[in-house]
């Protein structure tokens, strides 16, 4: 009973943000146009969440996504200013994020680095990076082809409504995200990790090589959402994804109370993305101030974790 | 939990929703820095005169955010947009707004078609009136040291216009032209770059000025000169912004002698003006409107 009241806590606690903000904003906010609004501002953090569900899932930790995002868009940038083809950069790019995150794995498997450690450092040297190669400076107009930039602005008609682009590609990555973890031996490995380490050693699971795979899938990751960031901004600046480190382990561990065992879940993670963009998105248009915005996103993570542990422990 | 938060939303939200008036969102990631405070409070003030519901959202440096909060503001479907922010960053975002009729005015955003205007302080002017100040203090004649960074639009300006009026003063020679490494904040690389010059050019007497693009090779500048126990010669040091550090330098009345206040305060009420024009109907000519700015001298300096 403790159980169910604290997987749908959450759950509940979510319906009553949609209801709240449907009856307090009649006319917006439950409109086509304000949910895919919603949706297009959700994707980049959506695919960075989904992805750092995958080293979660093992108890891991990865703290460099938000540089690595920023540095994939300087490097797509960097390479769109030497002339060379849209998808060389994107390749580029995406090629940097993976190295980078089976870098990350082989700090923390390989050598043995605690994740919070090993991903605190490559987030400075990832940062360092993108200050290094950018010159500390945004790289924009001119330099960043419309073609790339128009990707975030496009999207696919369906009747009236336009589903945008990143929408479709935050919606395909989170696809393959649960397939992979939910549908796969390689995901239900990674389980195993999570549940027990020893135990899945023991039990002949090739613990080092699944986790440096993690790893590079979540560099992977938060490279293309960098991506996806540089596109909506149609620019590429050192720090520009900073802030999706906090939000996505935030969404994470908010999708964590609903699950049975407080395991992490790619579903579950999507809806701790919508709560935090939702309320972003209400409170705005609800004209609550930005920082009040802030501290109550930070309560209602606290709170959900918090009612998720307390009835765990009875 | 979740609901007892929710409650205090509602309740928040109840007193936040004032009776109908104008609504205007202001949407800014530099909330943090202190000119951007200024610029919000002038606008706020002058908002407050005539009773419009202003929203100020900071994204907290996030630029994307930026382009979200606009679309939302789009959807709340508000009278006025004021941004601070590159307009390039946010295309997308100008373009829903211009899409729903919303007009946008920025606050030394930086000019866009998209933008209906730019309010800011005129660089040019600025530079023009610190360069004469220094060229007048030294009679026309005598070696400038100058500051710049081309790289940085806003700054490559100044730099143009200091360089047409040392140009047109036959005594005056540009003794180095200067662009200091900046990843440090500016200072220490600047003292590092007049100490070099300081030692090439040992004779009192043979540097007249120090001629800065912004207050903080400025103050490099000094801090060489003052280490060097050339504080005497009088060479004349000038910087724009007048930032407060600049200030306290110039109260003190050494080297450092003049910069430039903009009048932060003054760009957010200009803003509030524009958005009134537009709010009547109004089709602005001028995309960039500007705010006079002040000479800071010992004079005023501690105002």
């Amino acid at each position: 009973m403790t159980k169910t009241l604290r997987q749908s806590g959450t759950l509940l606690g979510f319906a009553a943000i949609i209801v709240f903000f449907a009856v307090q904003l009649p006319e917006t906010f439950l409109t086509a146009r304000n949910l895919i609004n919603i949706s297009q501002q959700l994707s980049m953090l959506a695919v960075v969440a989904a992805t750092m569900t995958i080293v979660m899932v093992m108890n891991d930790f990865d703290l460099s996504v938000g540089s690595m995002a920023s540095l994939a868009g300087i490097v797509a940038a960097t390479v769109f200013t030497m002339d060379y083809p849209i998808w060389t950069a994107l390749l580029a790019a995406l090629l940097v994020g993976a190295a980078g995150g089976l870098f990350n794995g082989f700090l923390v498997s390989v050598i043995g680095i605690l994740p919070f450690v090993a991903t605190l450092g490559t987030l400075t040297v990832f940062s360092g990076l993108a200050f290094l190669i950018s010159d500390g400076k945004t790289i924009f107009g001119r330099d960043i082809p419309a073609g790339f930039s128009g990707f975030a602005r496009g999207g696919i008609e369906l009747g009236d409504v336009r589903i945008p682009f990143l929408t479709v590609t935050a919606a395909l990555v989170i696809l393959v995200c649960w397939f992979v973890l939910e549908q796969t031996t390689f995901g239900r490995r990674l389980y195993a990790i999570g549940g027990n380490k020893e135990a899945a050693h023991l039990a002949g699971i090739k613990v080092k090589r699944l986790r440096l795979l993690a790893f590079g899938l979540t560099g992977l990751g938060a490279a293309g959402a960098g991506l996806m960031y540089a596109a909506r901004v149609a620019s590429a600046n050192p720090t520009q994804g900073s802030g999706l480190m906090l939000d996505a382990i935030a969404a994470v561990f908010l999708g964590m109370t609903m699950s049975r065992q407080g395991e992490p879940r790619v579903l579950f993670t999507l809806v701790g993305v919508l709560i935090l963009g939702i309320l972003d998105n209400g409170l705005t248009q609800m004209q609550v101030d930005s920082y009040i915005r802030e501290i109550l996103v930070g309560l209602i993570v606290i709170a959900a974790v918090a009612v998720a542990s307390f009835s765990k422990r009875r | 939990m979740t609901r007892h938060l929710t409650l205090a939303v509602s309740a928040l939200a109840l007193c936040a929703s004032a009776a109908w008036a104008e609504t205007v969102a202001v949407i800014t990631p530099y909330l943090a820095q202190p000119g951007t405070q200024a610029y919000v409070e002038g606008f706020e003030a002058a908002a407050a005169e005539r009773g419009w519901d202003v929203n100020v959202i900071d994204t907290a440096g996030d630029v994307a955010a930026v382009i979200s909060r606009i679309e939302d503001a789009v959807v709340q479907n508000v009278d006025a947009i004021v941004i601070n922010v590159d307009p390039a960053q946010v295309g997308v975002g100008l373009m829903a707004a211009a899409d729903a009729g919303i007009p946008v005015v920025g606050m030394d955003a930086g000019s866009d078609p998209l933008v209906a205007a730019n309010v800011t302080s005129n660089g040019y002017g600025m530079a023009a009136e610190t360069a004469v100040y220094v060229a007048n203090r030294i009679n026309g004649e005598g070696a400038v040291v100058m500051f710049v960074f081309d790289a940085f639009p806003p700054v490559q300006i100044r730099g143009v216009v200091a360089d047409a009026i040392f140009g047109n003063f036959p005594d005056i020679e540009v003794l180095d032209r200067v662009t200091p490494d900046v990843s440090d904040g500016g200072i220490a690389d600047s003292r590092a770059k007049m100490e070099a010059i300081l030692a090439a050019n040992p004779e009192p007497g043979s540097i007249a000025a120090v001629w800065a693009a912004w207050d903080q090779p400025a103050l490099g500048a000094l801090q060489a000169i003052e280490d060097a126990g050339r504080a005497g010669e009088g060479i004349v040091i000038t910087g724009i912004d007048a930032n407060p550090q600049a200030r306290d330098a110039i109260a003190a009345g050494g080297n450092f002698e003049a910069s430039i206040a903009q009048d932060f305060n003054g760009i957010g009420s200009t803003a509030a003006d524009v958005v009134a024009r537009l709010l009547a109907g109004e089709e602005l000519r001028e995309s960039v409107i500007y705010v006079p700015t002040m000479l800071v001298t010992s004079a005023n300096a501690a105002e």
